[in-house]
C-alpha cells in the first residue's frame, strides 16, 4: 500500500501556473525526494499530494484510486512540516494523540501506538512537555513521531530538516532513512539541499518552474543528467560548461579536472583550501570560469596559468536546446 | 529602594543637583499620580463619611465623627470648650438653644450646666468609619438583587461576546472567502456610530421581540462588538496557517479546529476582551436604564443611580456602593492584565 501516481496535474494561482503537467508514477515503499531550486513548484507539488490543495487539472491516484477530490484527511497520508507546526498549547503525548483521538480510536490504543512511536525516536521522556520546552531536534521527532501513530500510507516531509543545525541535520538525515528502512512505507520528501536528495532519495524528481527536468535514481542523475539544467543543479561544486564552437556545450564536472601540461589552459582568480582539497576558481581565455576540484593542499596565485585535463570518459554533452547528446 | 525612588540626572549629568528635567519628570509624575489616584482615594475615603460628615466644608480628606459620651441613656456629643478664664476643658452638650449651648463636664453629668457660646468650643473628634454605609444598602436596600443582576447580565454578556466574536475573528482570518475584507470593513465601521444614534431603533426592536425588561434585553444587543472582532482577527492572523493544515491533516473538523487550537492559541487576546467586555458591561448605564424599568432587574449602575432622588441625593450610600461597585473591575484587571502580555502562539514553531 502507498503507491501514489500524478497524472497530468496542473496547479495555477491566478495566470501564474505554478504546476505544469506534471506525471509521476512512484512505487510504494520508495523513499522519492523532490529537489528543485526554491520557486521550482516542489512544495506546492507535495501539498497537491497531501489535499492540502487542489490541483486546477489532472488527477491524484493512491494505489490506483483516484483521490483529487478527497479530503486531506481522508487519503491516509501524514505530513510533516518545514515549521514542524506542533500545536504549542499541548503536550508532546496530546500532539501525538489529536489525530488519533479525532478518529475515536480506543484509548488503549492510542496509548500503545504513542508508546511505540516514543520508544522508537527515543522522545518517551519528553512525552508530558510541551513543544516550547523542547529543542529544535527534539520538536522535529515529535513532528516525526506524530505523523507514524497514524500509521499512514505514505509520509509527506516538506524540507523537514531546514530548521536545524548543519551537525544535526547531519544525524537527522541518517536517522530518517533508517526510519524509511524499518517503516518500509513510501516517503516523498522535498528539499532544496542537494546532499540530503542525494544521500536519502531512491530516486531523485528534479523539478524547475514547475517542470519535472529528471527522474532517477542519485547516482544516475550524477552520471547522466538529462539536461544542462540538471547537470548545473546536481552536484557540488556545479560542473563547467564550455561553449564549443558549433553550439553545442561540453559540461565537464570540477572533480575530473586534474593538473597535467597540454590541457585547457586558465588563469588562476582564487584559491579556496578545503583541506583535504583545493577549489580553484579560474578562467579560460575566453573568459569563462572554471571551477577545479583538485586534491591536496594547491596555493596558486592570483594570476598564475594551470593547464587542465580530463578524461573524456567524464565529458558531458549537450546540445544548444540544453539537452543531452 | 529610596536611592532608586530619589535616582535623577542630575545638573551634570552624575546624579547630584537638580536639571531642569528632573524637576519636569518629579512634576508631572506626582502630578499624574494625584490625578489619576486622588479621585479613587477621595471616593473610597469619602464613603466612610456620615451624610454630615460629607456635608462639612471645609471638607476633611480622612472620615471623622464627633465622640459621644453616655450621659443617663443618652449620647451626648463631647466638645473642647474655652472658658471665659482662658482653660480648656471638655465638656458634653445636653443641649442647645440658638448659638447658646448648656454643657457639663462629662463626669459629673447632675453639675448645673454651664452656659456656652458655640463660638467658644470646637467638638472633639476621631477618625471614625461609618461602616453602615455599607452595610445599610445591603440589608435594607435591594442592593444584593441588583448585585445579582449585574454579575449576570456581565457573565453571560462576556460569555457570548467570547464566543461569538472568536467564531466571527476565525471565519475573517483564516477562511478565503469573496468579500471577505468588505465584511470586515463594515463591522469596523460600526464603530463610528455610538449608541445614542441606535437608541430608538434598537428600543424597538428590542421591544418588538418582546425583551424589555428583561435581563436578556440588556445582554443580548452588546455581545456583538467589533472591537472584539477587530481585536480577536488581528491575533488570529498571527496563528501560523500550518498549525491550522495540521489539524486538518489530523482529521479535525472545523469546528474542532476552532475549538481546540485557535481558541487556546488565542487566549491571550480573549482575555483582554473578556477584561473589556466584563468592564463595558459593569458599567453600562444607558442601555440598561432604557430597557428595565422595573425595580427587581436593576443592574448595580442603575441601582445607584435610584439613590438620587430628585430632592435628596443619599451621597453616602452612592459614594459606598460606587466602591462596592468599582471591586470588580479592579480585581479583574489584577488577575487577568498578566494574560495581556503572555503570548503563547508560535511557540511550537521554529
Amino acid at each position: 500500500m502507498g503507491a501514489i501516481t500524478l497524472e497530468n496535474i496542473v496547479k495555477s494561482f491566478g495566470a501564474v501556473e505554478v504546476i505544469r503537467d506534471v506525471s509521476l508514477d512512484i512505487p510504494e515503499g520508495e523513499l522519492v525526494v523532490f529537489v528543485g531550486p526554491s520557486g521550482c513548484g516542489k512544495s506546492t507539488l507535495l501539498r497537491l499530494i497531501s489535499g492540502l490543495d487542489q490541483p486546477t487539472s489532472g488527477h491524484i491516484l493512491i494505489d490506483g484510486k483516484d483521490v483529487t477530490r478527497v479530503s486531506a484527511a481522508d487519503r491516509g497520508l501524514a505530513m510533516v512540516f518545514q515549521s514542524y507546526a506542533l500545536y504549542p498549547h499541548m503536550s508532546v503525548r496530546q500532539n501525538m494523540a489529536f489525530g488519533l483521538e479525532n478518529t475515536r480510536m480506543p484509548k488503549a490504543e492510542i496509548a500503545s501506538r504513542i508508546e511505540e512511536a516514543a520508544r522508537m525516536l527515543e522522545i518517551g521522556p519528553l512525552l508530558d512537555r510541551r513543544p516550547g520546552q523542547l529543542s529544535g531536534g527534539q520538536r522535529q521527532r515529535v513532528a516525526i513521531g506524530r505523523a507514524i501513530v497514524r500509521e499512514p500510507t505514505a509520509f509527506l516531509l516538506d524540507e523537514p530538516l531546514s530548521n536545524l543545525d548543519a551537525e544535526l541535520r547531519g544525524t537527522m538525515r541518517a536517522e530518517l532513512a533508517a526510519l524509511h528502512g524499518r517503516l518500509g512505507k513510501t516517503m516523498i520528501y522535498v528539499t532544496h539541499d542537494q546532499i540530503e536528495a542525494m544521500t536519502m532519495a531512491d530516486r531523485i524528481v528534479v523539478l524547475r518552474a514547475g517542470v519535472v527536468e529528471q527522474v532517477d535514481t542519485p547516482l544516475n542523475l550524477f552520471n547522466k543528467p538529462a539536461n544542462r539544467f540538471v547537470a548545473g543543479f546536481i552536484g557540488a561544486p556545479r560542473m563547467n560548461f564550455i561553449e564549443a564552437e558549433d553550439g553545442r556545450v561540453m559540461g565537464v564536472r570540477p572533480q575530473h579536472l586534474r593538473l597535467a601540461d597540454g590541457g585547457l589552459a586558465v588563469t588562476v582568480d582564487m584559491a579556496e583550501n578545503l583541506g583535504a582539497e583545493t577549489l580553484i576558481h579560474a578562467r579560460t581565455d575566453k573568459d569563462q570560469p572554471i571551477l577545479a576540484l583538485l586534491p591536496g593542499q594547491l596555493t596558486p596565485t592570483r594570476g598564475e596559468n594551470l593547464s587542465l585535463v580530463h578524461d573524456p570518459a567524464d565529458e558531458h554533452w549537450f546540445g544548444a536546446d540544453g539537452l543531452r547528446l | 529602594m529610596i536611592r532608586f525612588l530619589t535616582r535623577r540626572r542630575g545638573a551634570t549629568g552624575d546624579g547630584h543637583g537638580w536639571h531642569w528635567t528632573d524637576i519636569a519628570t518629579w512634576v508631572w509624575l506626582i502630578g499624574g499620580t494625584i490625578l489619576m489616584f486622588g479621585p479613587a482615594v477621595w471616593l473610597v475615603l469619602s464613603s466612610f463619611k456620615t451624610p454630615a460628615g460629607l456635608a462639612e466644608f471645609p471638607p476633611t480628606i480622612l472620615p471623622y465623627a464627633q465622640e459621644t459620651t453616655m450621659l443617663g441613656d443618652q449620647a451626648k456629643p463631647l466638645f473642647e470648650v474655652t472658658l471665659e478664664d482662658g482653660i480648656t476643658v471638655t465638656m458634653a452638650e445636653l443641649r442647645r438653644v440658638g448659638i447658646v449651648a448648656q454643657m457639663v463636664p462629662p463626669d459629673q453629668p447632675d453639675a448645673e450646666p454651664l452656659k456656652i457660646n458655640i463660638n467658644d468650643r470646637t467638638p472633639v473628634r476621631q477618625m471614625d468609619f461609618a461602616t453602615e454605609n455599607y452595610t445599610q444598602p445591603f440589608l435594607q436596600f435591594d442592593f444584593v438583587l441588583f448585585l445579582r443582576n449585574s454579575v449576570y447580565v456581565t457573565v453571560m454578556a462576556t460569555i457570548i461576546t467570547l464566543l461569538t466574536n472568536s467564531m466571527a475573528a476565525f471565519a475573517l482570518s483564516k477562511y478565503e472567502f469573496r468579500g471577505r475584507n468588505a465584511v470586515m470593513l463594515l463591522i469596523v465601521a460600526t464603530l463610528m456610530v455610538p449608541l445614542s444614534v441606535i437608541l430608538v431603533p434598537l428600543y424597538s426592536v428590542v421591544s418588538a421581540v418582546g425583551l424589555i425588561n428583561n435581563l436578556w434585553g440588556v445582554i443580548l444587543p452588546t455581545v456583538a462588538t467589533p472591537t472584539g472582532v477587530f481585536l480577536l482577527r488581528q491575533y488570529m492572523l498571527t496563528i501560523p496557517d500550518e498549525l491550522l493544515e495540521a489539524a486538518r491533516m489530523d482529521h479535525a473538523s472545523e469546528w474542532q479546529i476552532y475549538w481546540r487550537i485557535v481558541l487556546p492559541l488565542a487566549a491571550p487576546a480573549l482575555a483582554v476582551l473578556a477584561i473589556f467586555s466584563v468592564v463595558w458591561r459593569w458599567n453600562d448605564f444607558l442601555w440598561p436604564l432604557v430597557v428595565l424599568s422595573r425595580r427587581e432587574l436593576y443592574t448595580l449602575q442603575i441601582g445607584l443611580n435610584s439613590y438620587a432622588g430628585e430632592l435628596n441625593v443619599q451621597w453616602h450610600f452612592i459614594l459606598a456602593m460606587t466602591v462596592v461597585a468599582m471591586i470588580p473591575v479592579v480585581l479583574v484587571f489584577v488577575f487577568l492584565q498578566r494574560f495581556i502580555t503572555a503570548g503563547i502562539a508560535g511557540t511550537g514553531l521554529k
